[in-house]
């Protein structure tokens, strides 16, 4: 056998014919053509954007986050700790002093948000679509933070619970985004878990905490603009209202 | 652009992943059960650019990933962690490949983007369909069930790795001899 490559066609030969067989049809095509389909993605993808963004999605006023144009009629939960005995109707409430459980959920628009004890007073508003008292409730409390902005003190959060298509106003998203609703909030699952966690047994229904996550005071039903003043005072020093 | 924007762009993208999927393996049926010499140019043509694009899905890929973690502070989950770890290397070592027309990576690459596409599918499974009693992989702070993005109401984050290595397979799979092959022949030739 020879060192030198003989007339007969060899592997590398053969190799390189494969390779550059190729070389000599252009491949430009393929690249030009991936380019405008990404290139005309992206701008559907922009100007779909806008349109979200002309519903809801941008920074509101007051601070907080107008809720998204987001998708979800039910979100993903996660509970971590005891859930809250439901309000007895009468009585003292067993729960105060307790510490909340941990909730993770997701807001309209799929992204994170947890309720816990993370070193802040709180403010839960849990409300559900199909209650004429949330649907009063709503507005109220926007107009109050439309006029006295969101408080830095106090985190307010709120729970999209019961959420039924069958039931009218369906979904809370659609709701919320009409009455610009600037309250961070968590859209419960199918089980309602989120709204179990806290132990709901009417709508509204405030739970208030104070920094360490302890339960101050729970209420249910309308709130008043002194009684919505009442809760953040609250919060604010631990103790409930009289 | 919004977050929805850009989970509307990628969202298509990975959708685009599919197809290109699909082409390829109907273009290997129809060569292999019916005409052999079926899209012979095409088939050289997508050989050729096979590399670079595989490397570039990888690279988008990788950007996507990372800008749903620190520009919208999506923290990413166990499962997350596993398939960034099968994708992200990628994005520069089919850089390299492609540079060099060096497609025997593939022996390399492939192995790996299977494990990615089995951790994939399982993710996007059960966040399609989450376990009642949760996963080992979940935790409450961090549950692997939360679909963060969840366009066309299947399109989440697993899903768009899944469509990703899928289709990165699938281009491995044609991309044509290398130069590096045609050296080594050489050489063997040379010395025999």
């Amino acid at each position: 056998m020879s060192n030198r490559p003989g007339k007969s066609t060899s592997a590398s030969q053969r190799v390189r014919a494969a390779s550059n067989a190729g070389k000599g049809k252009s491949t430009a095509w393929i690249w030009i053509a991936i380019v405008a389909v990404v290139v005309v993605v992206g701008v559907v993808a922009v100007v779909a954007g806008r349109g979200s963004s002309a519903k809801g999605g941008s920074a509101s006023p007051s601070g907080g986050t107008i809720v998204p144009n987001g998708k979800l009629d039910y979100g993903q939960v996660s509970v971590s700790g005891t859930n809250l005995t439901p309000m007895p109707d009468n009585g003292a409430d067993p729960m105060v002093g307790t510490v909340i459980p941990s909730v993770t959920g997701q807001q309209f628009d799929g992204k994170q948000l947890a309720i816990a004890a993370d070193g802040k007073p709180h403010i839960i508003m849990v409300v559900a679509h199909w209650c004429p008292h949330c649907q009063a409730e709503v507005p109220r409390i926007q107009g109050w933070l439309d006029a006295s902005g969101m408080p830095t003190d106090v985190e307010l959060v709120t729970v999209a619970t019961s959420n039924d298509p069958a039931k009218g106003n369906f979904p809370a998203a659609d709701w919320l985004r009409a009455q610009k609703w600037s309250v961070p909030t968590i859209v419960d699952d199918k089980q309602s878990q989120a709204g179990a966690a806290f132990g709901v047994s009417g709508f509204p229904y405030f739970i208030v905490t104070d920094a360490q996550g302890k339960v101050v005071y729970r209420t249910s039903g309308e709130k008043t603009e002194a009684e919505w003043n009442a809760l953040l005072a609250a919060a604010r020093t631990g103790k409930a209202p009289v | 652009m919004n977050v929805q924007s850009f989970s509307f762009f990628f969202a298509i993208l990975a959708l685009g992943c599919w197809l290109g999927t699909l082409a390829i393996i109907v273009g290997a049926l129809v060569r292999r059960f019916g005409n052999p010499d079926a899209f012979a140019d095409l088939r050289e043509q997508v050989g050729g650019v096979a590399l670079p694009l595989a490397w570039a899905i990888a690279l988008v890929t990788t950007v996507g990933s990372l800008y749903y973690s620190k520009v919208q502070g999506y923290v990413p989950c166990e499962l997350c962690w596993y398939q960034r770890i099968c994708l992200y290397p990628w994005s520069v070592i089919l850089g390299i490949a492609a540079w060099r027309r060096d497609a025997a990576i593939k022996v390399y690459a492939i192995p790996v983007l299977c494990v990615s596409v089995l951790i994939s599918a399982y993710h996007s499974w059960i966040q399609w369909f989450p376990p009642p009693s949760g996963t080992s992989f979940c935790t409450a702070a961090v549950p692997c069930t939360l679909k963060y993005v969840n366009e066309f109401r299947f399109v989440t984050l697993p899903f768009m790795a899944l469509s990703a290595a899928v289709f990165m397979i699938a281009l491995l799979f044609v991309s044509e001899p290398s130069d590096v092959e045609i050296d080594i022949a050489e050489e063997v030739e040379v010395s025999a």
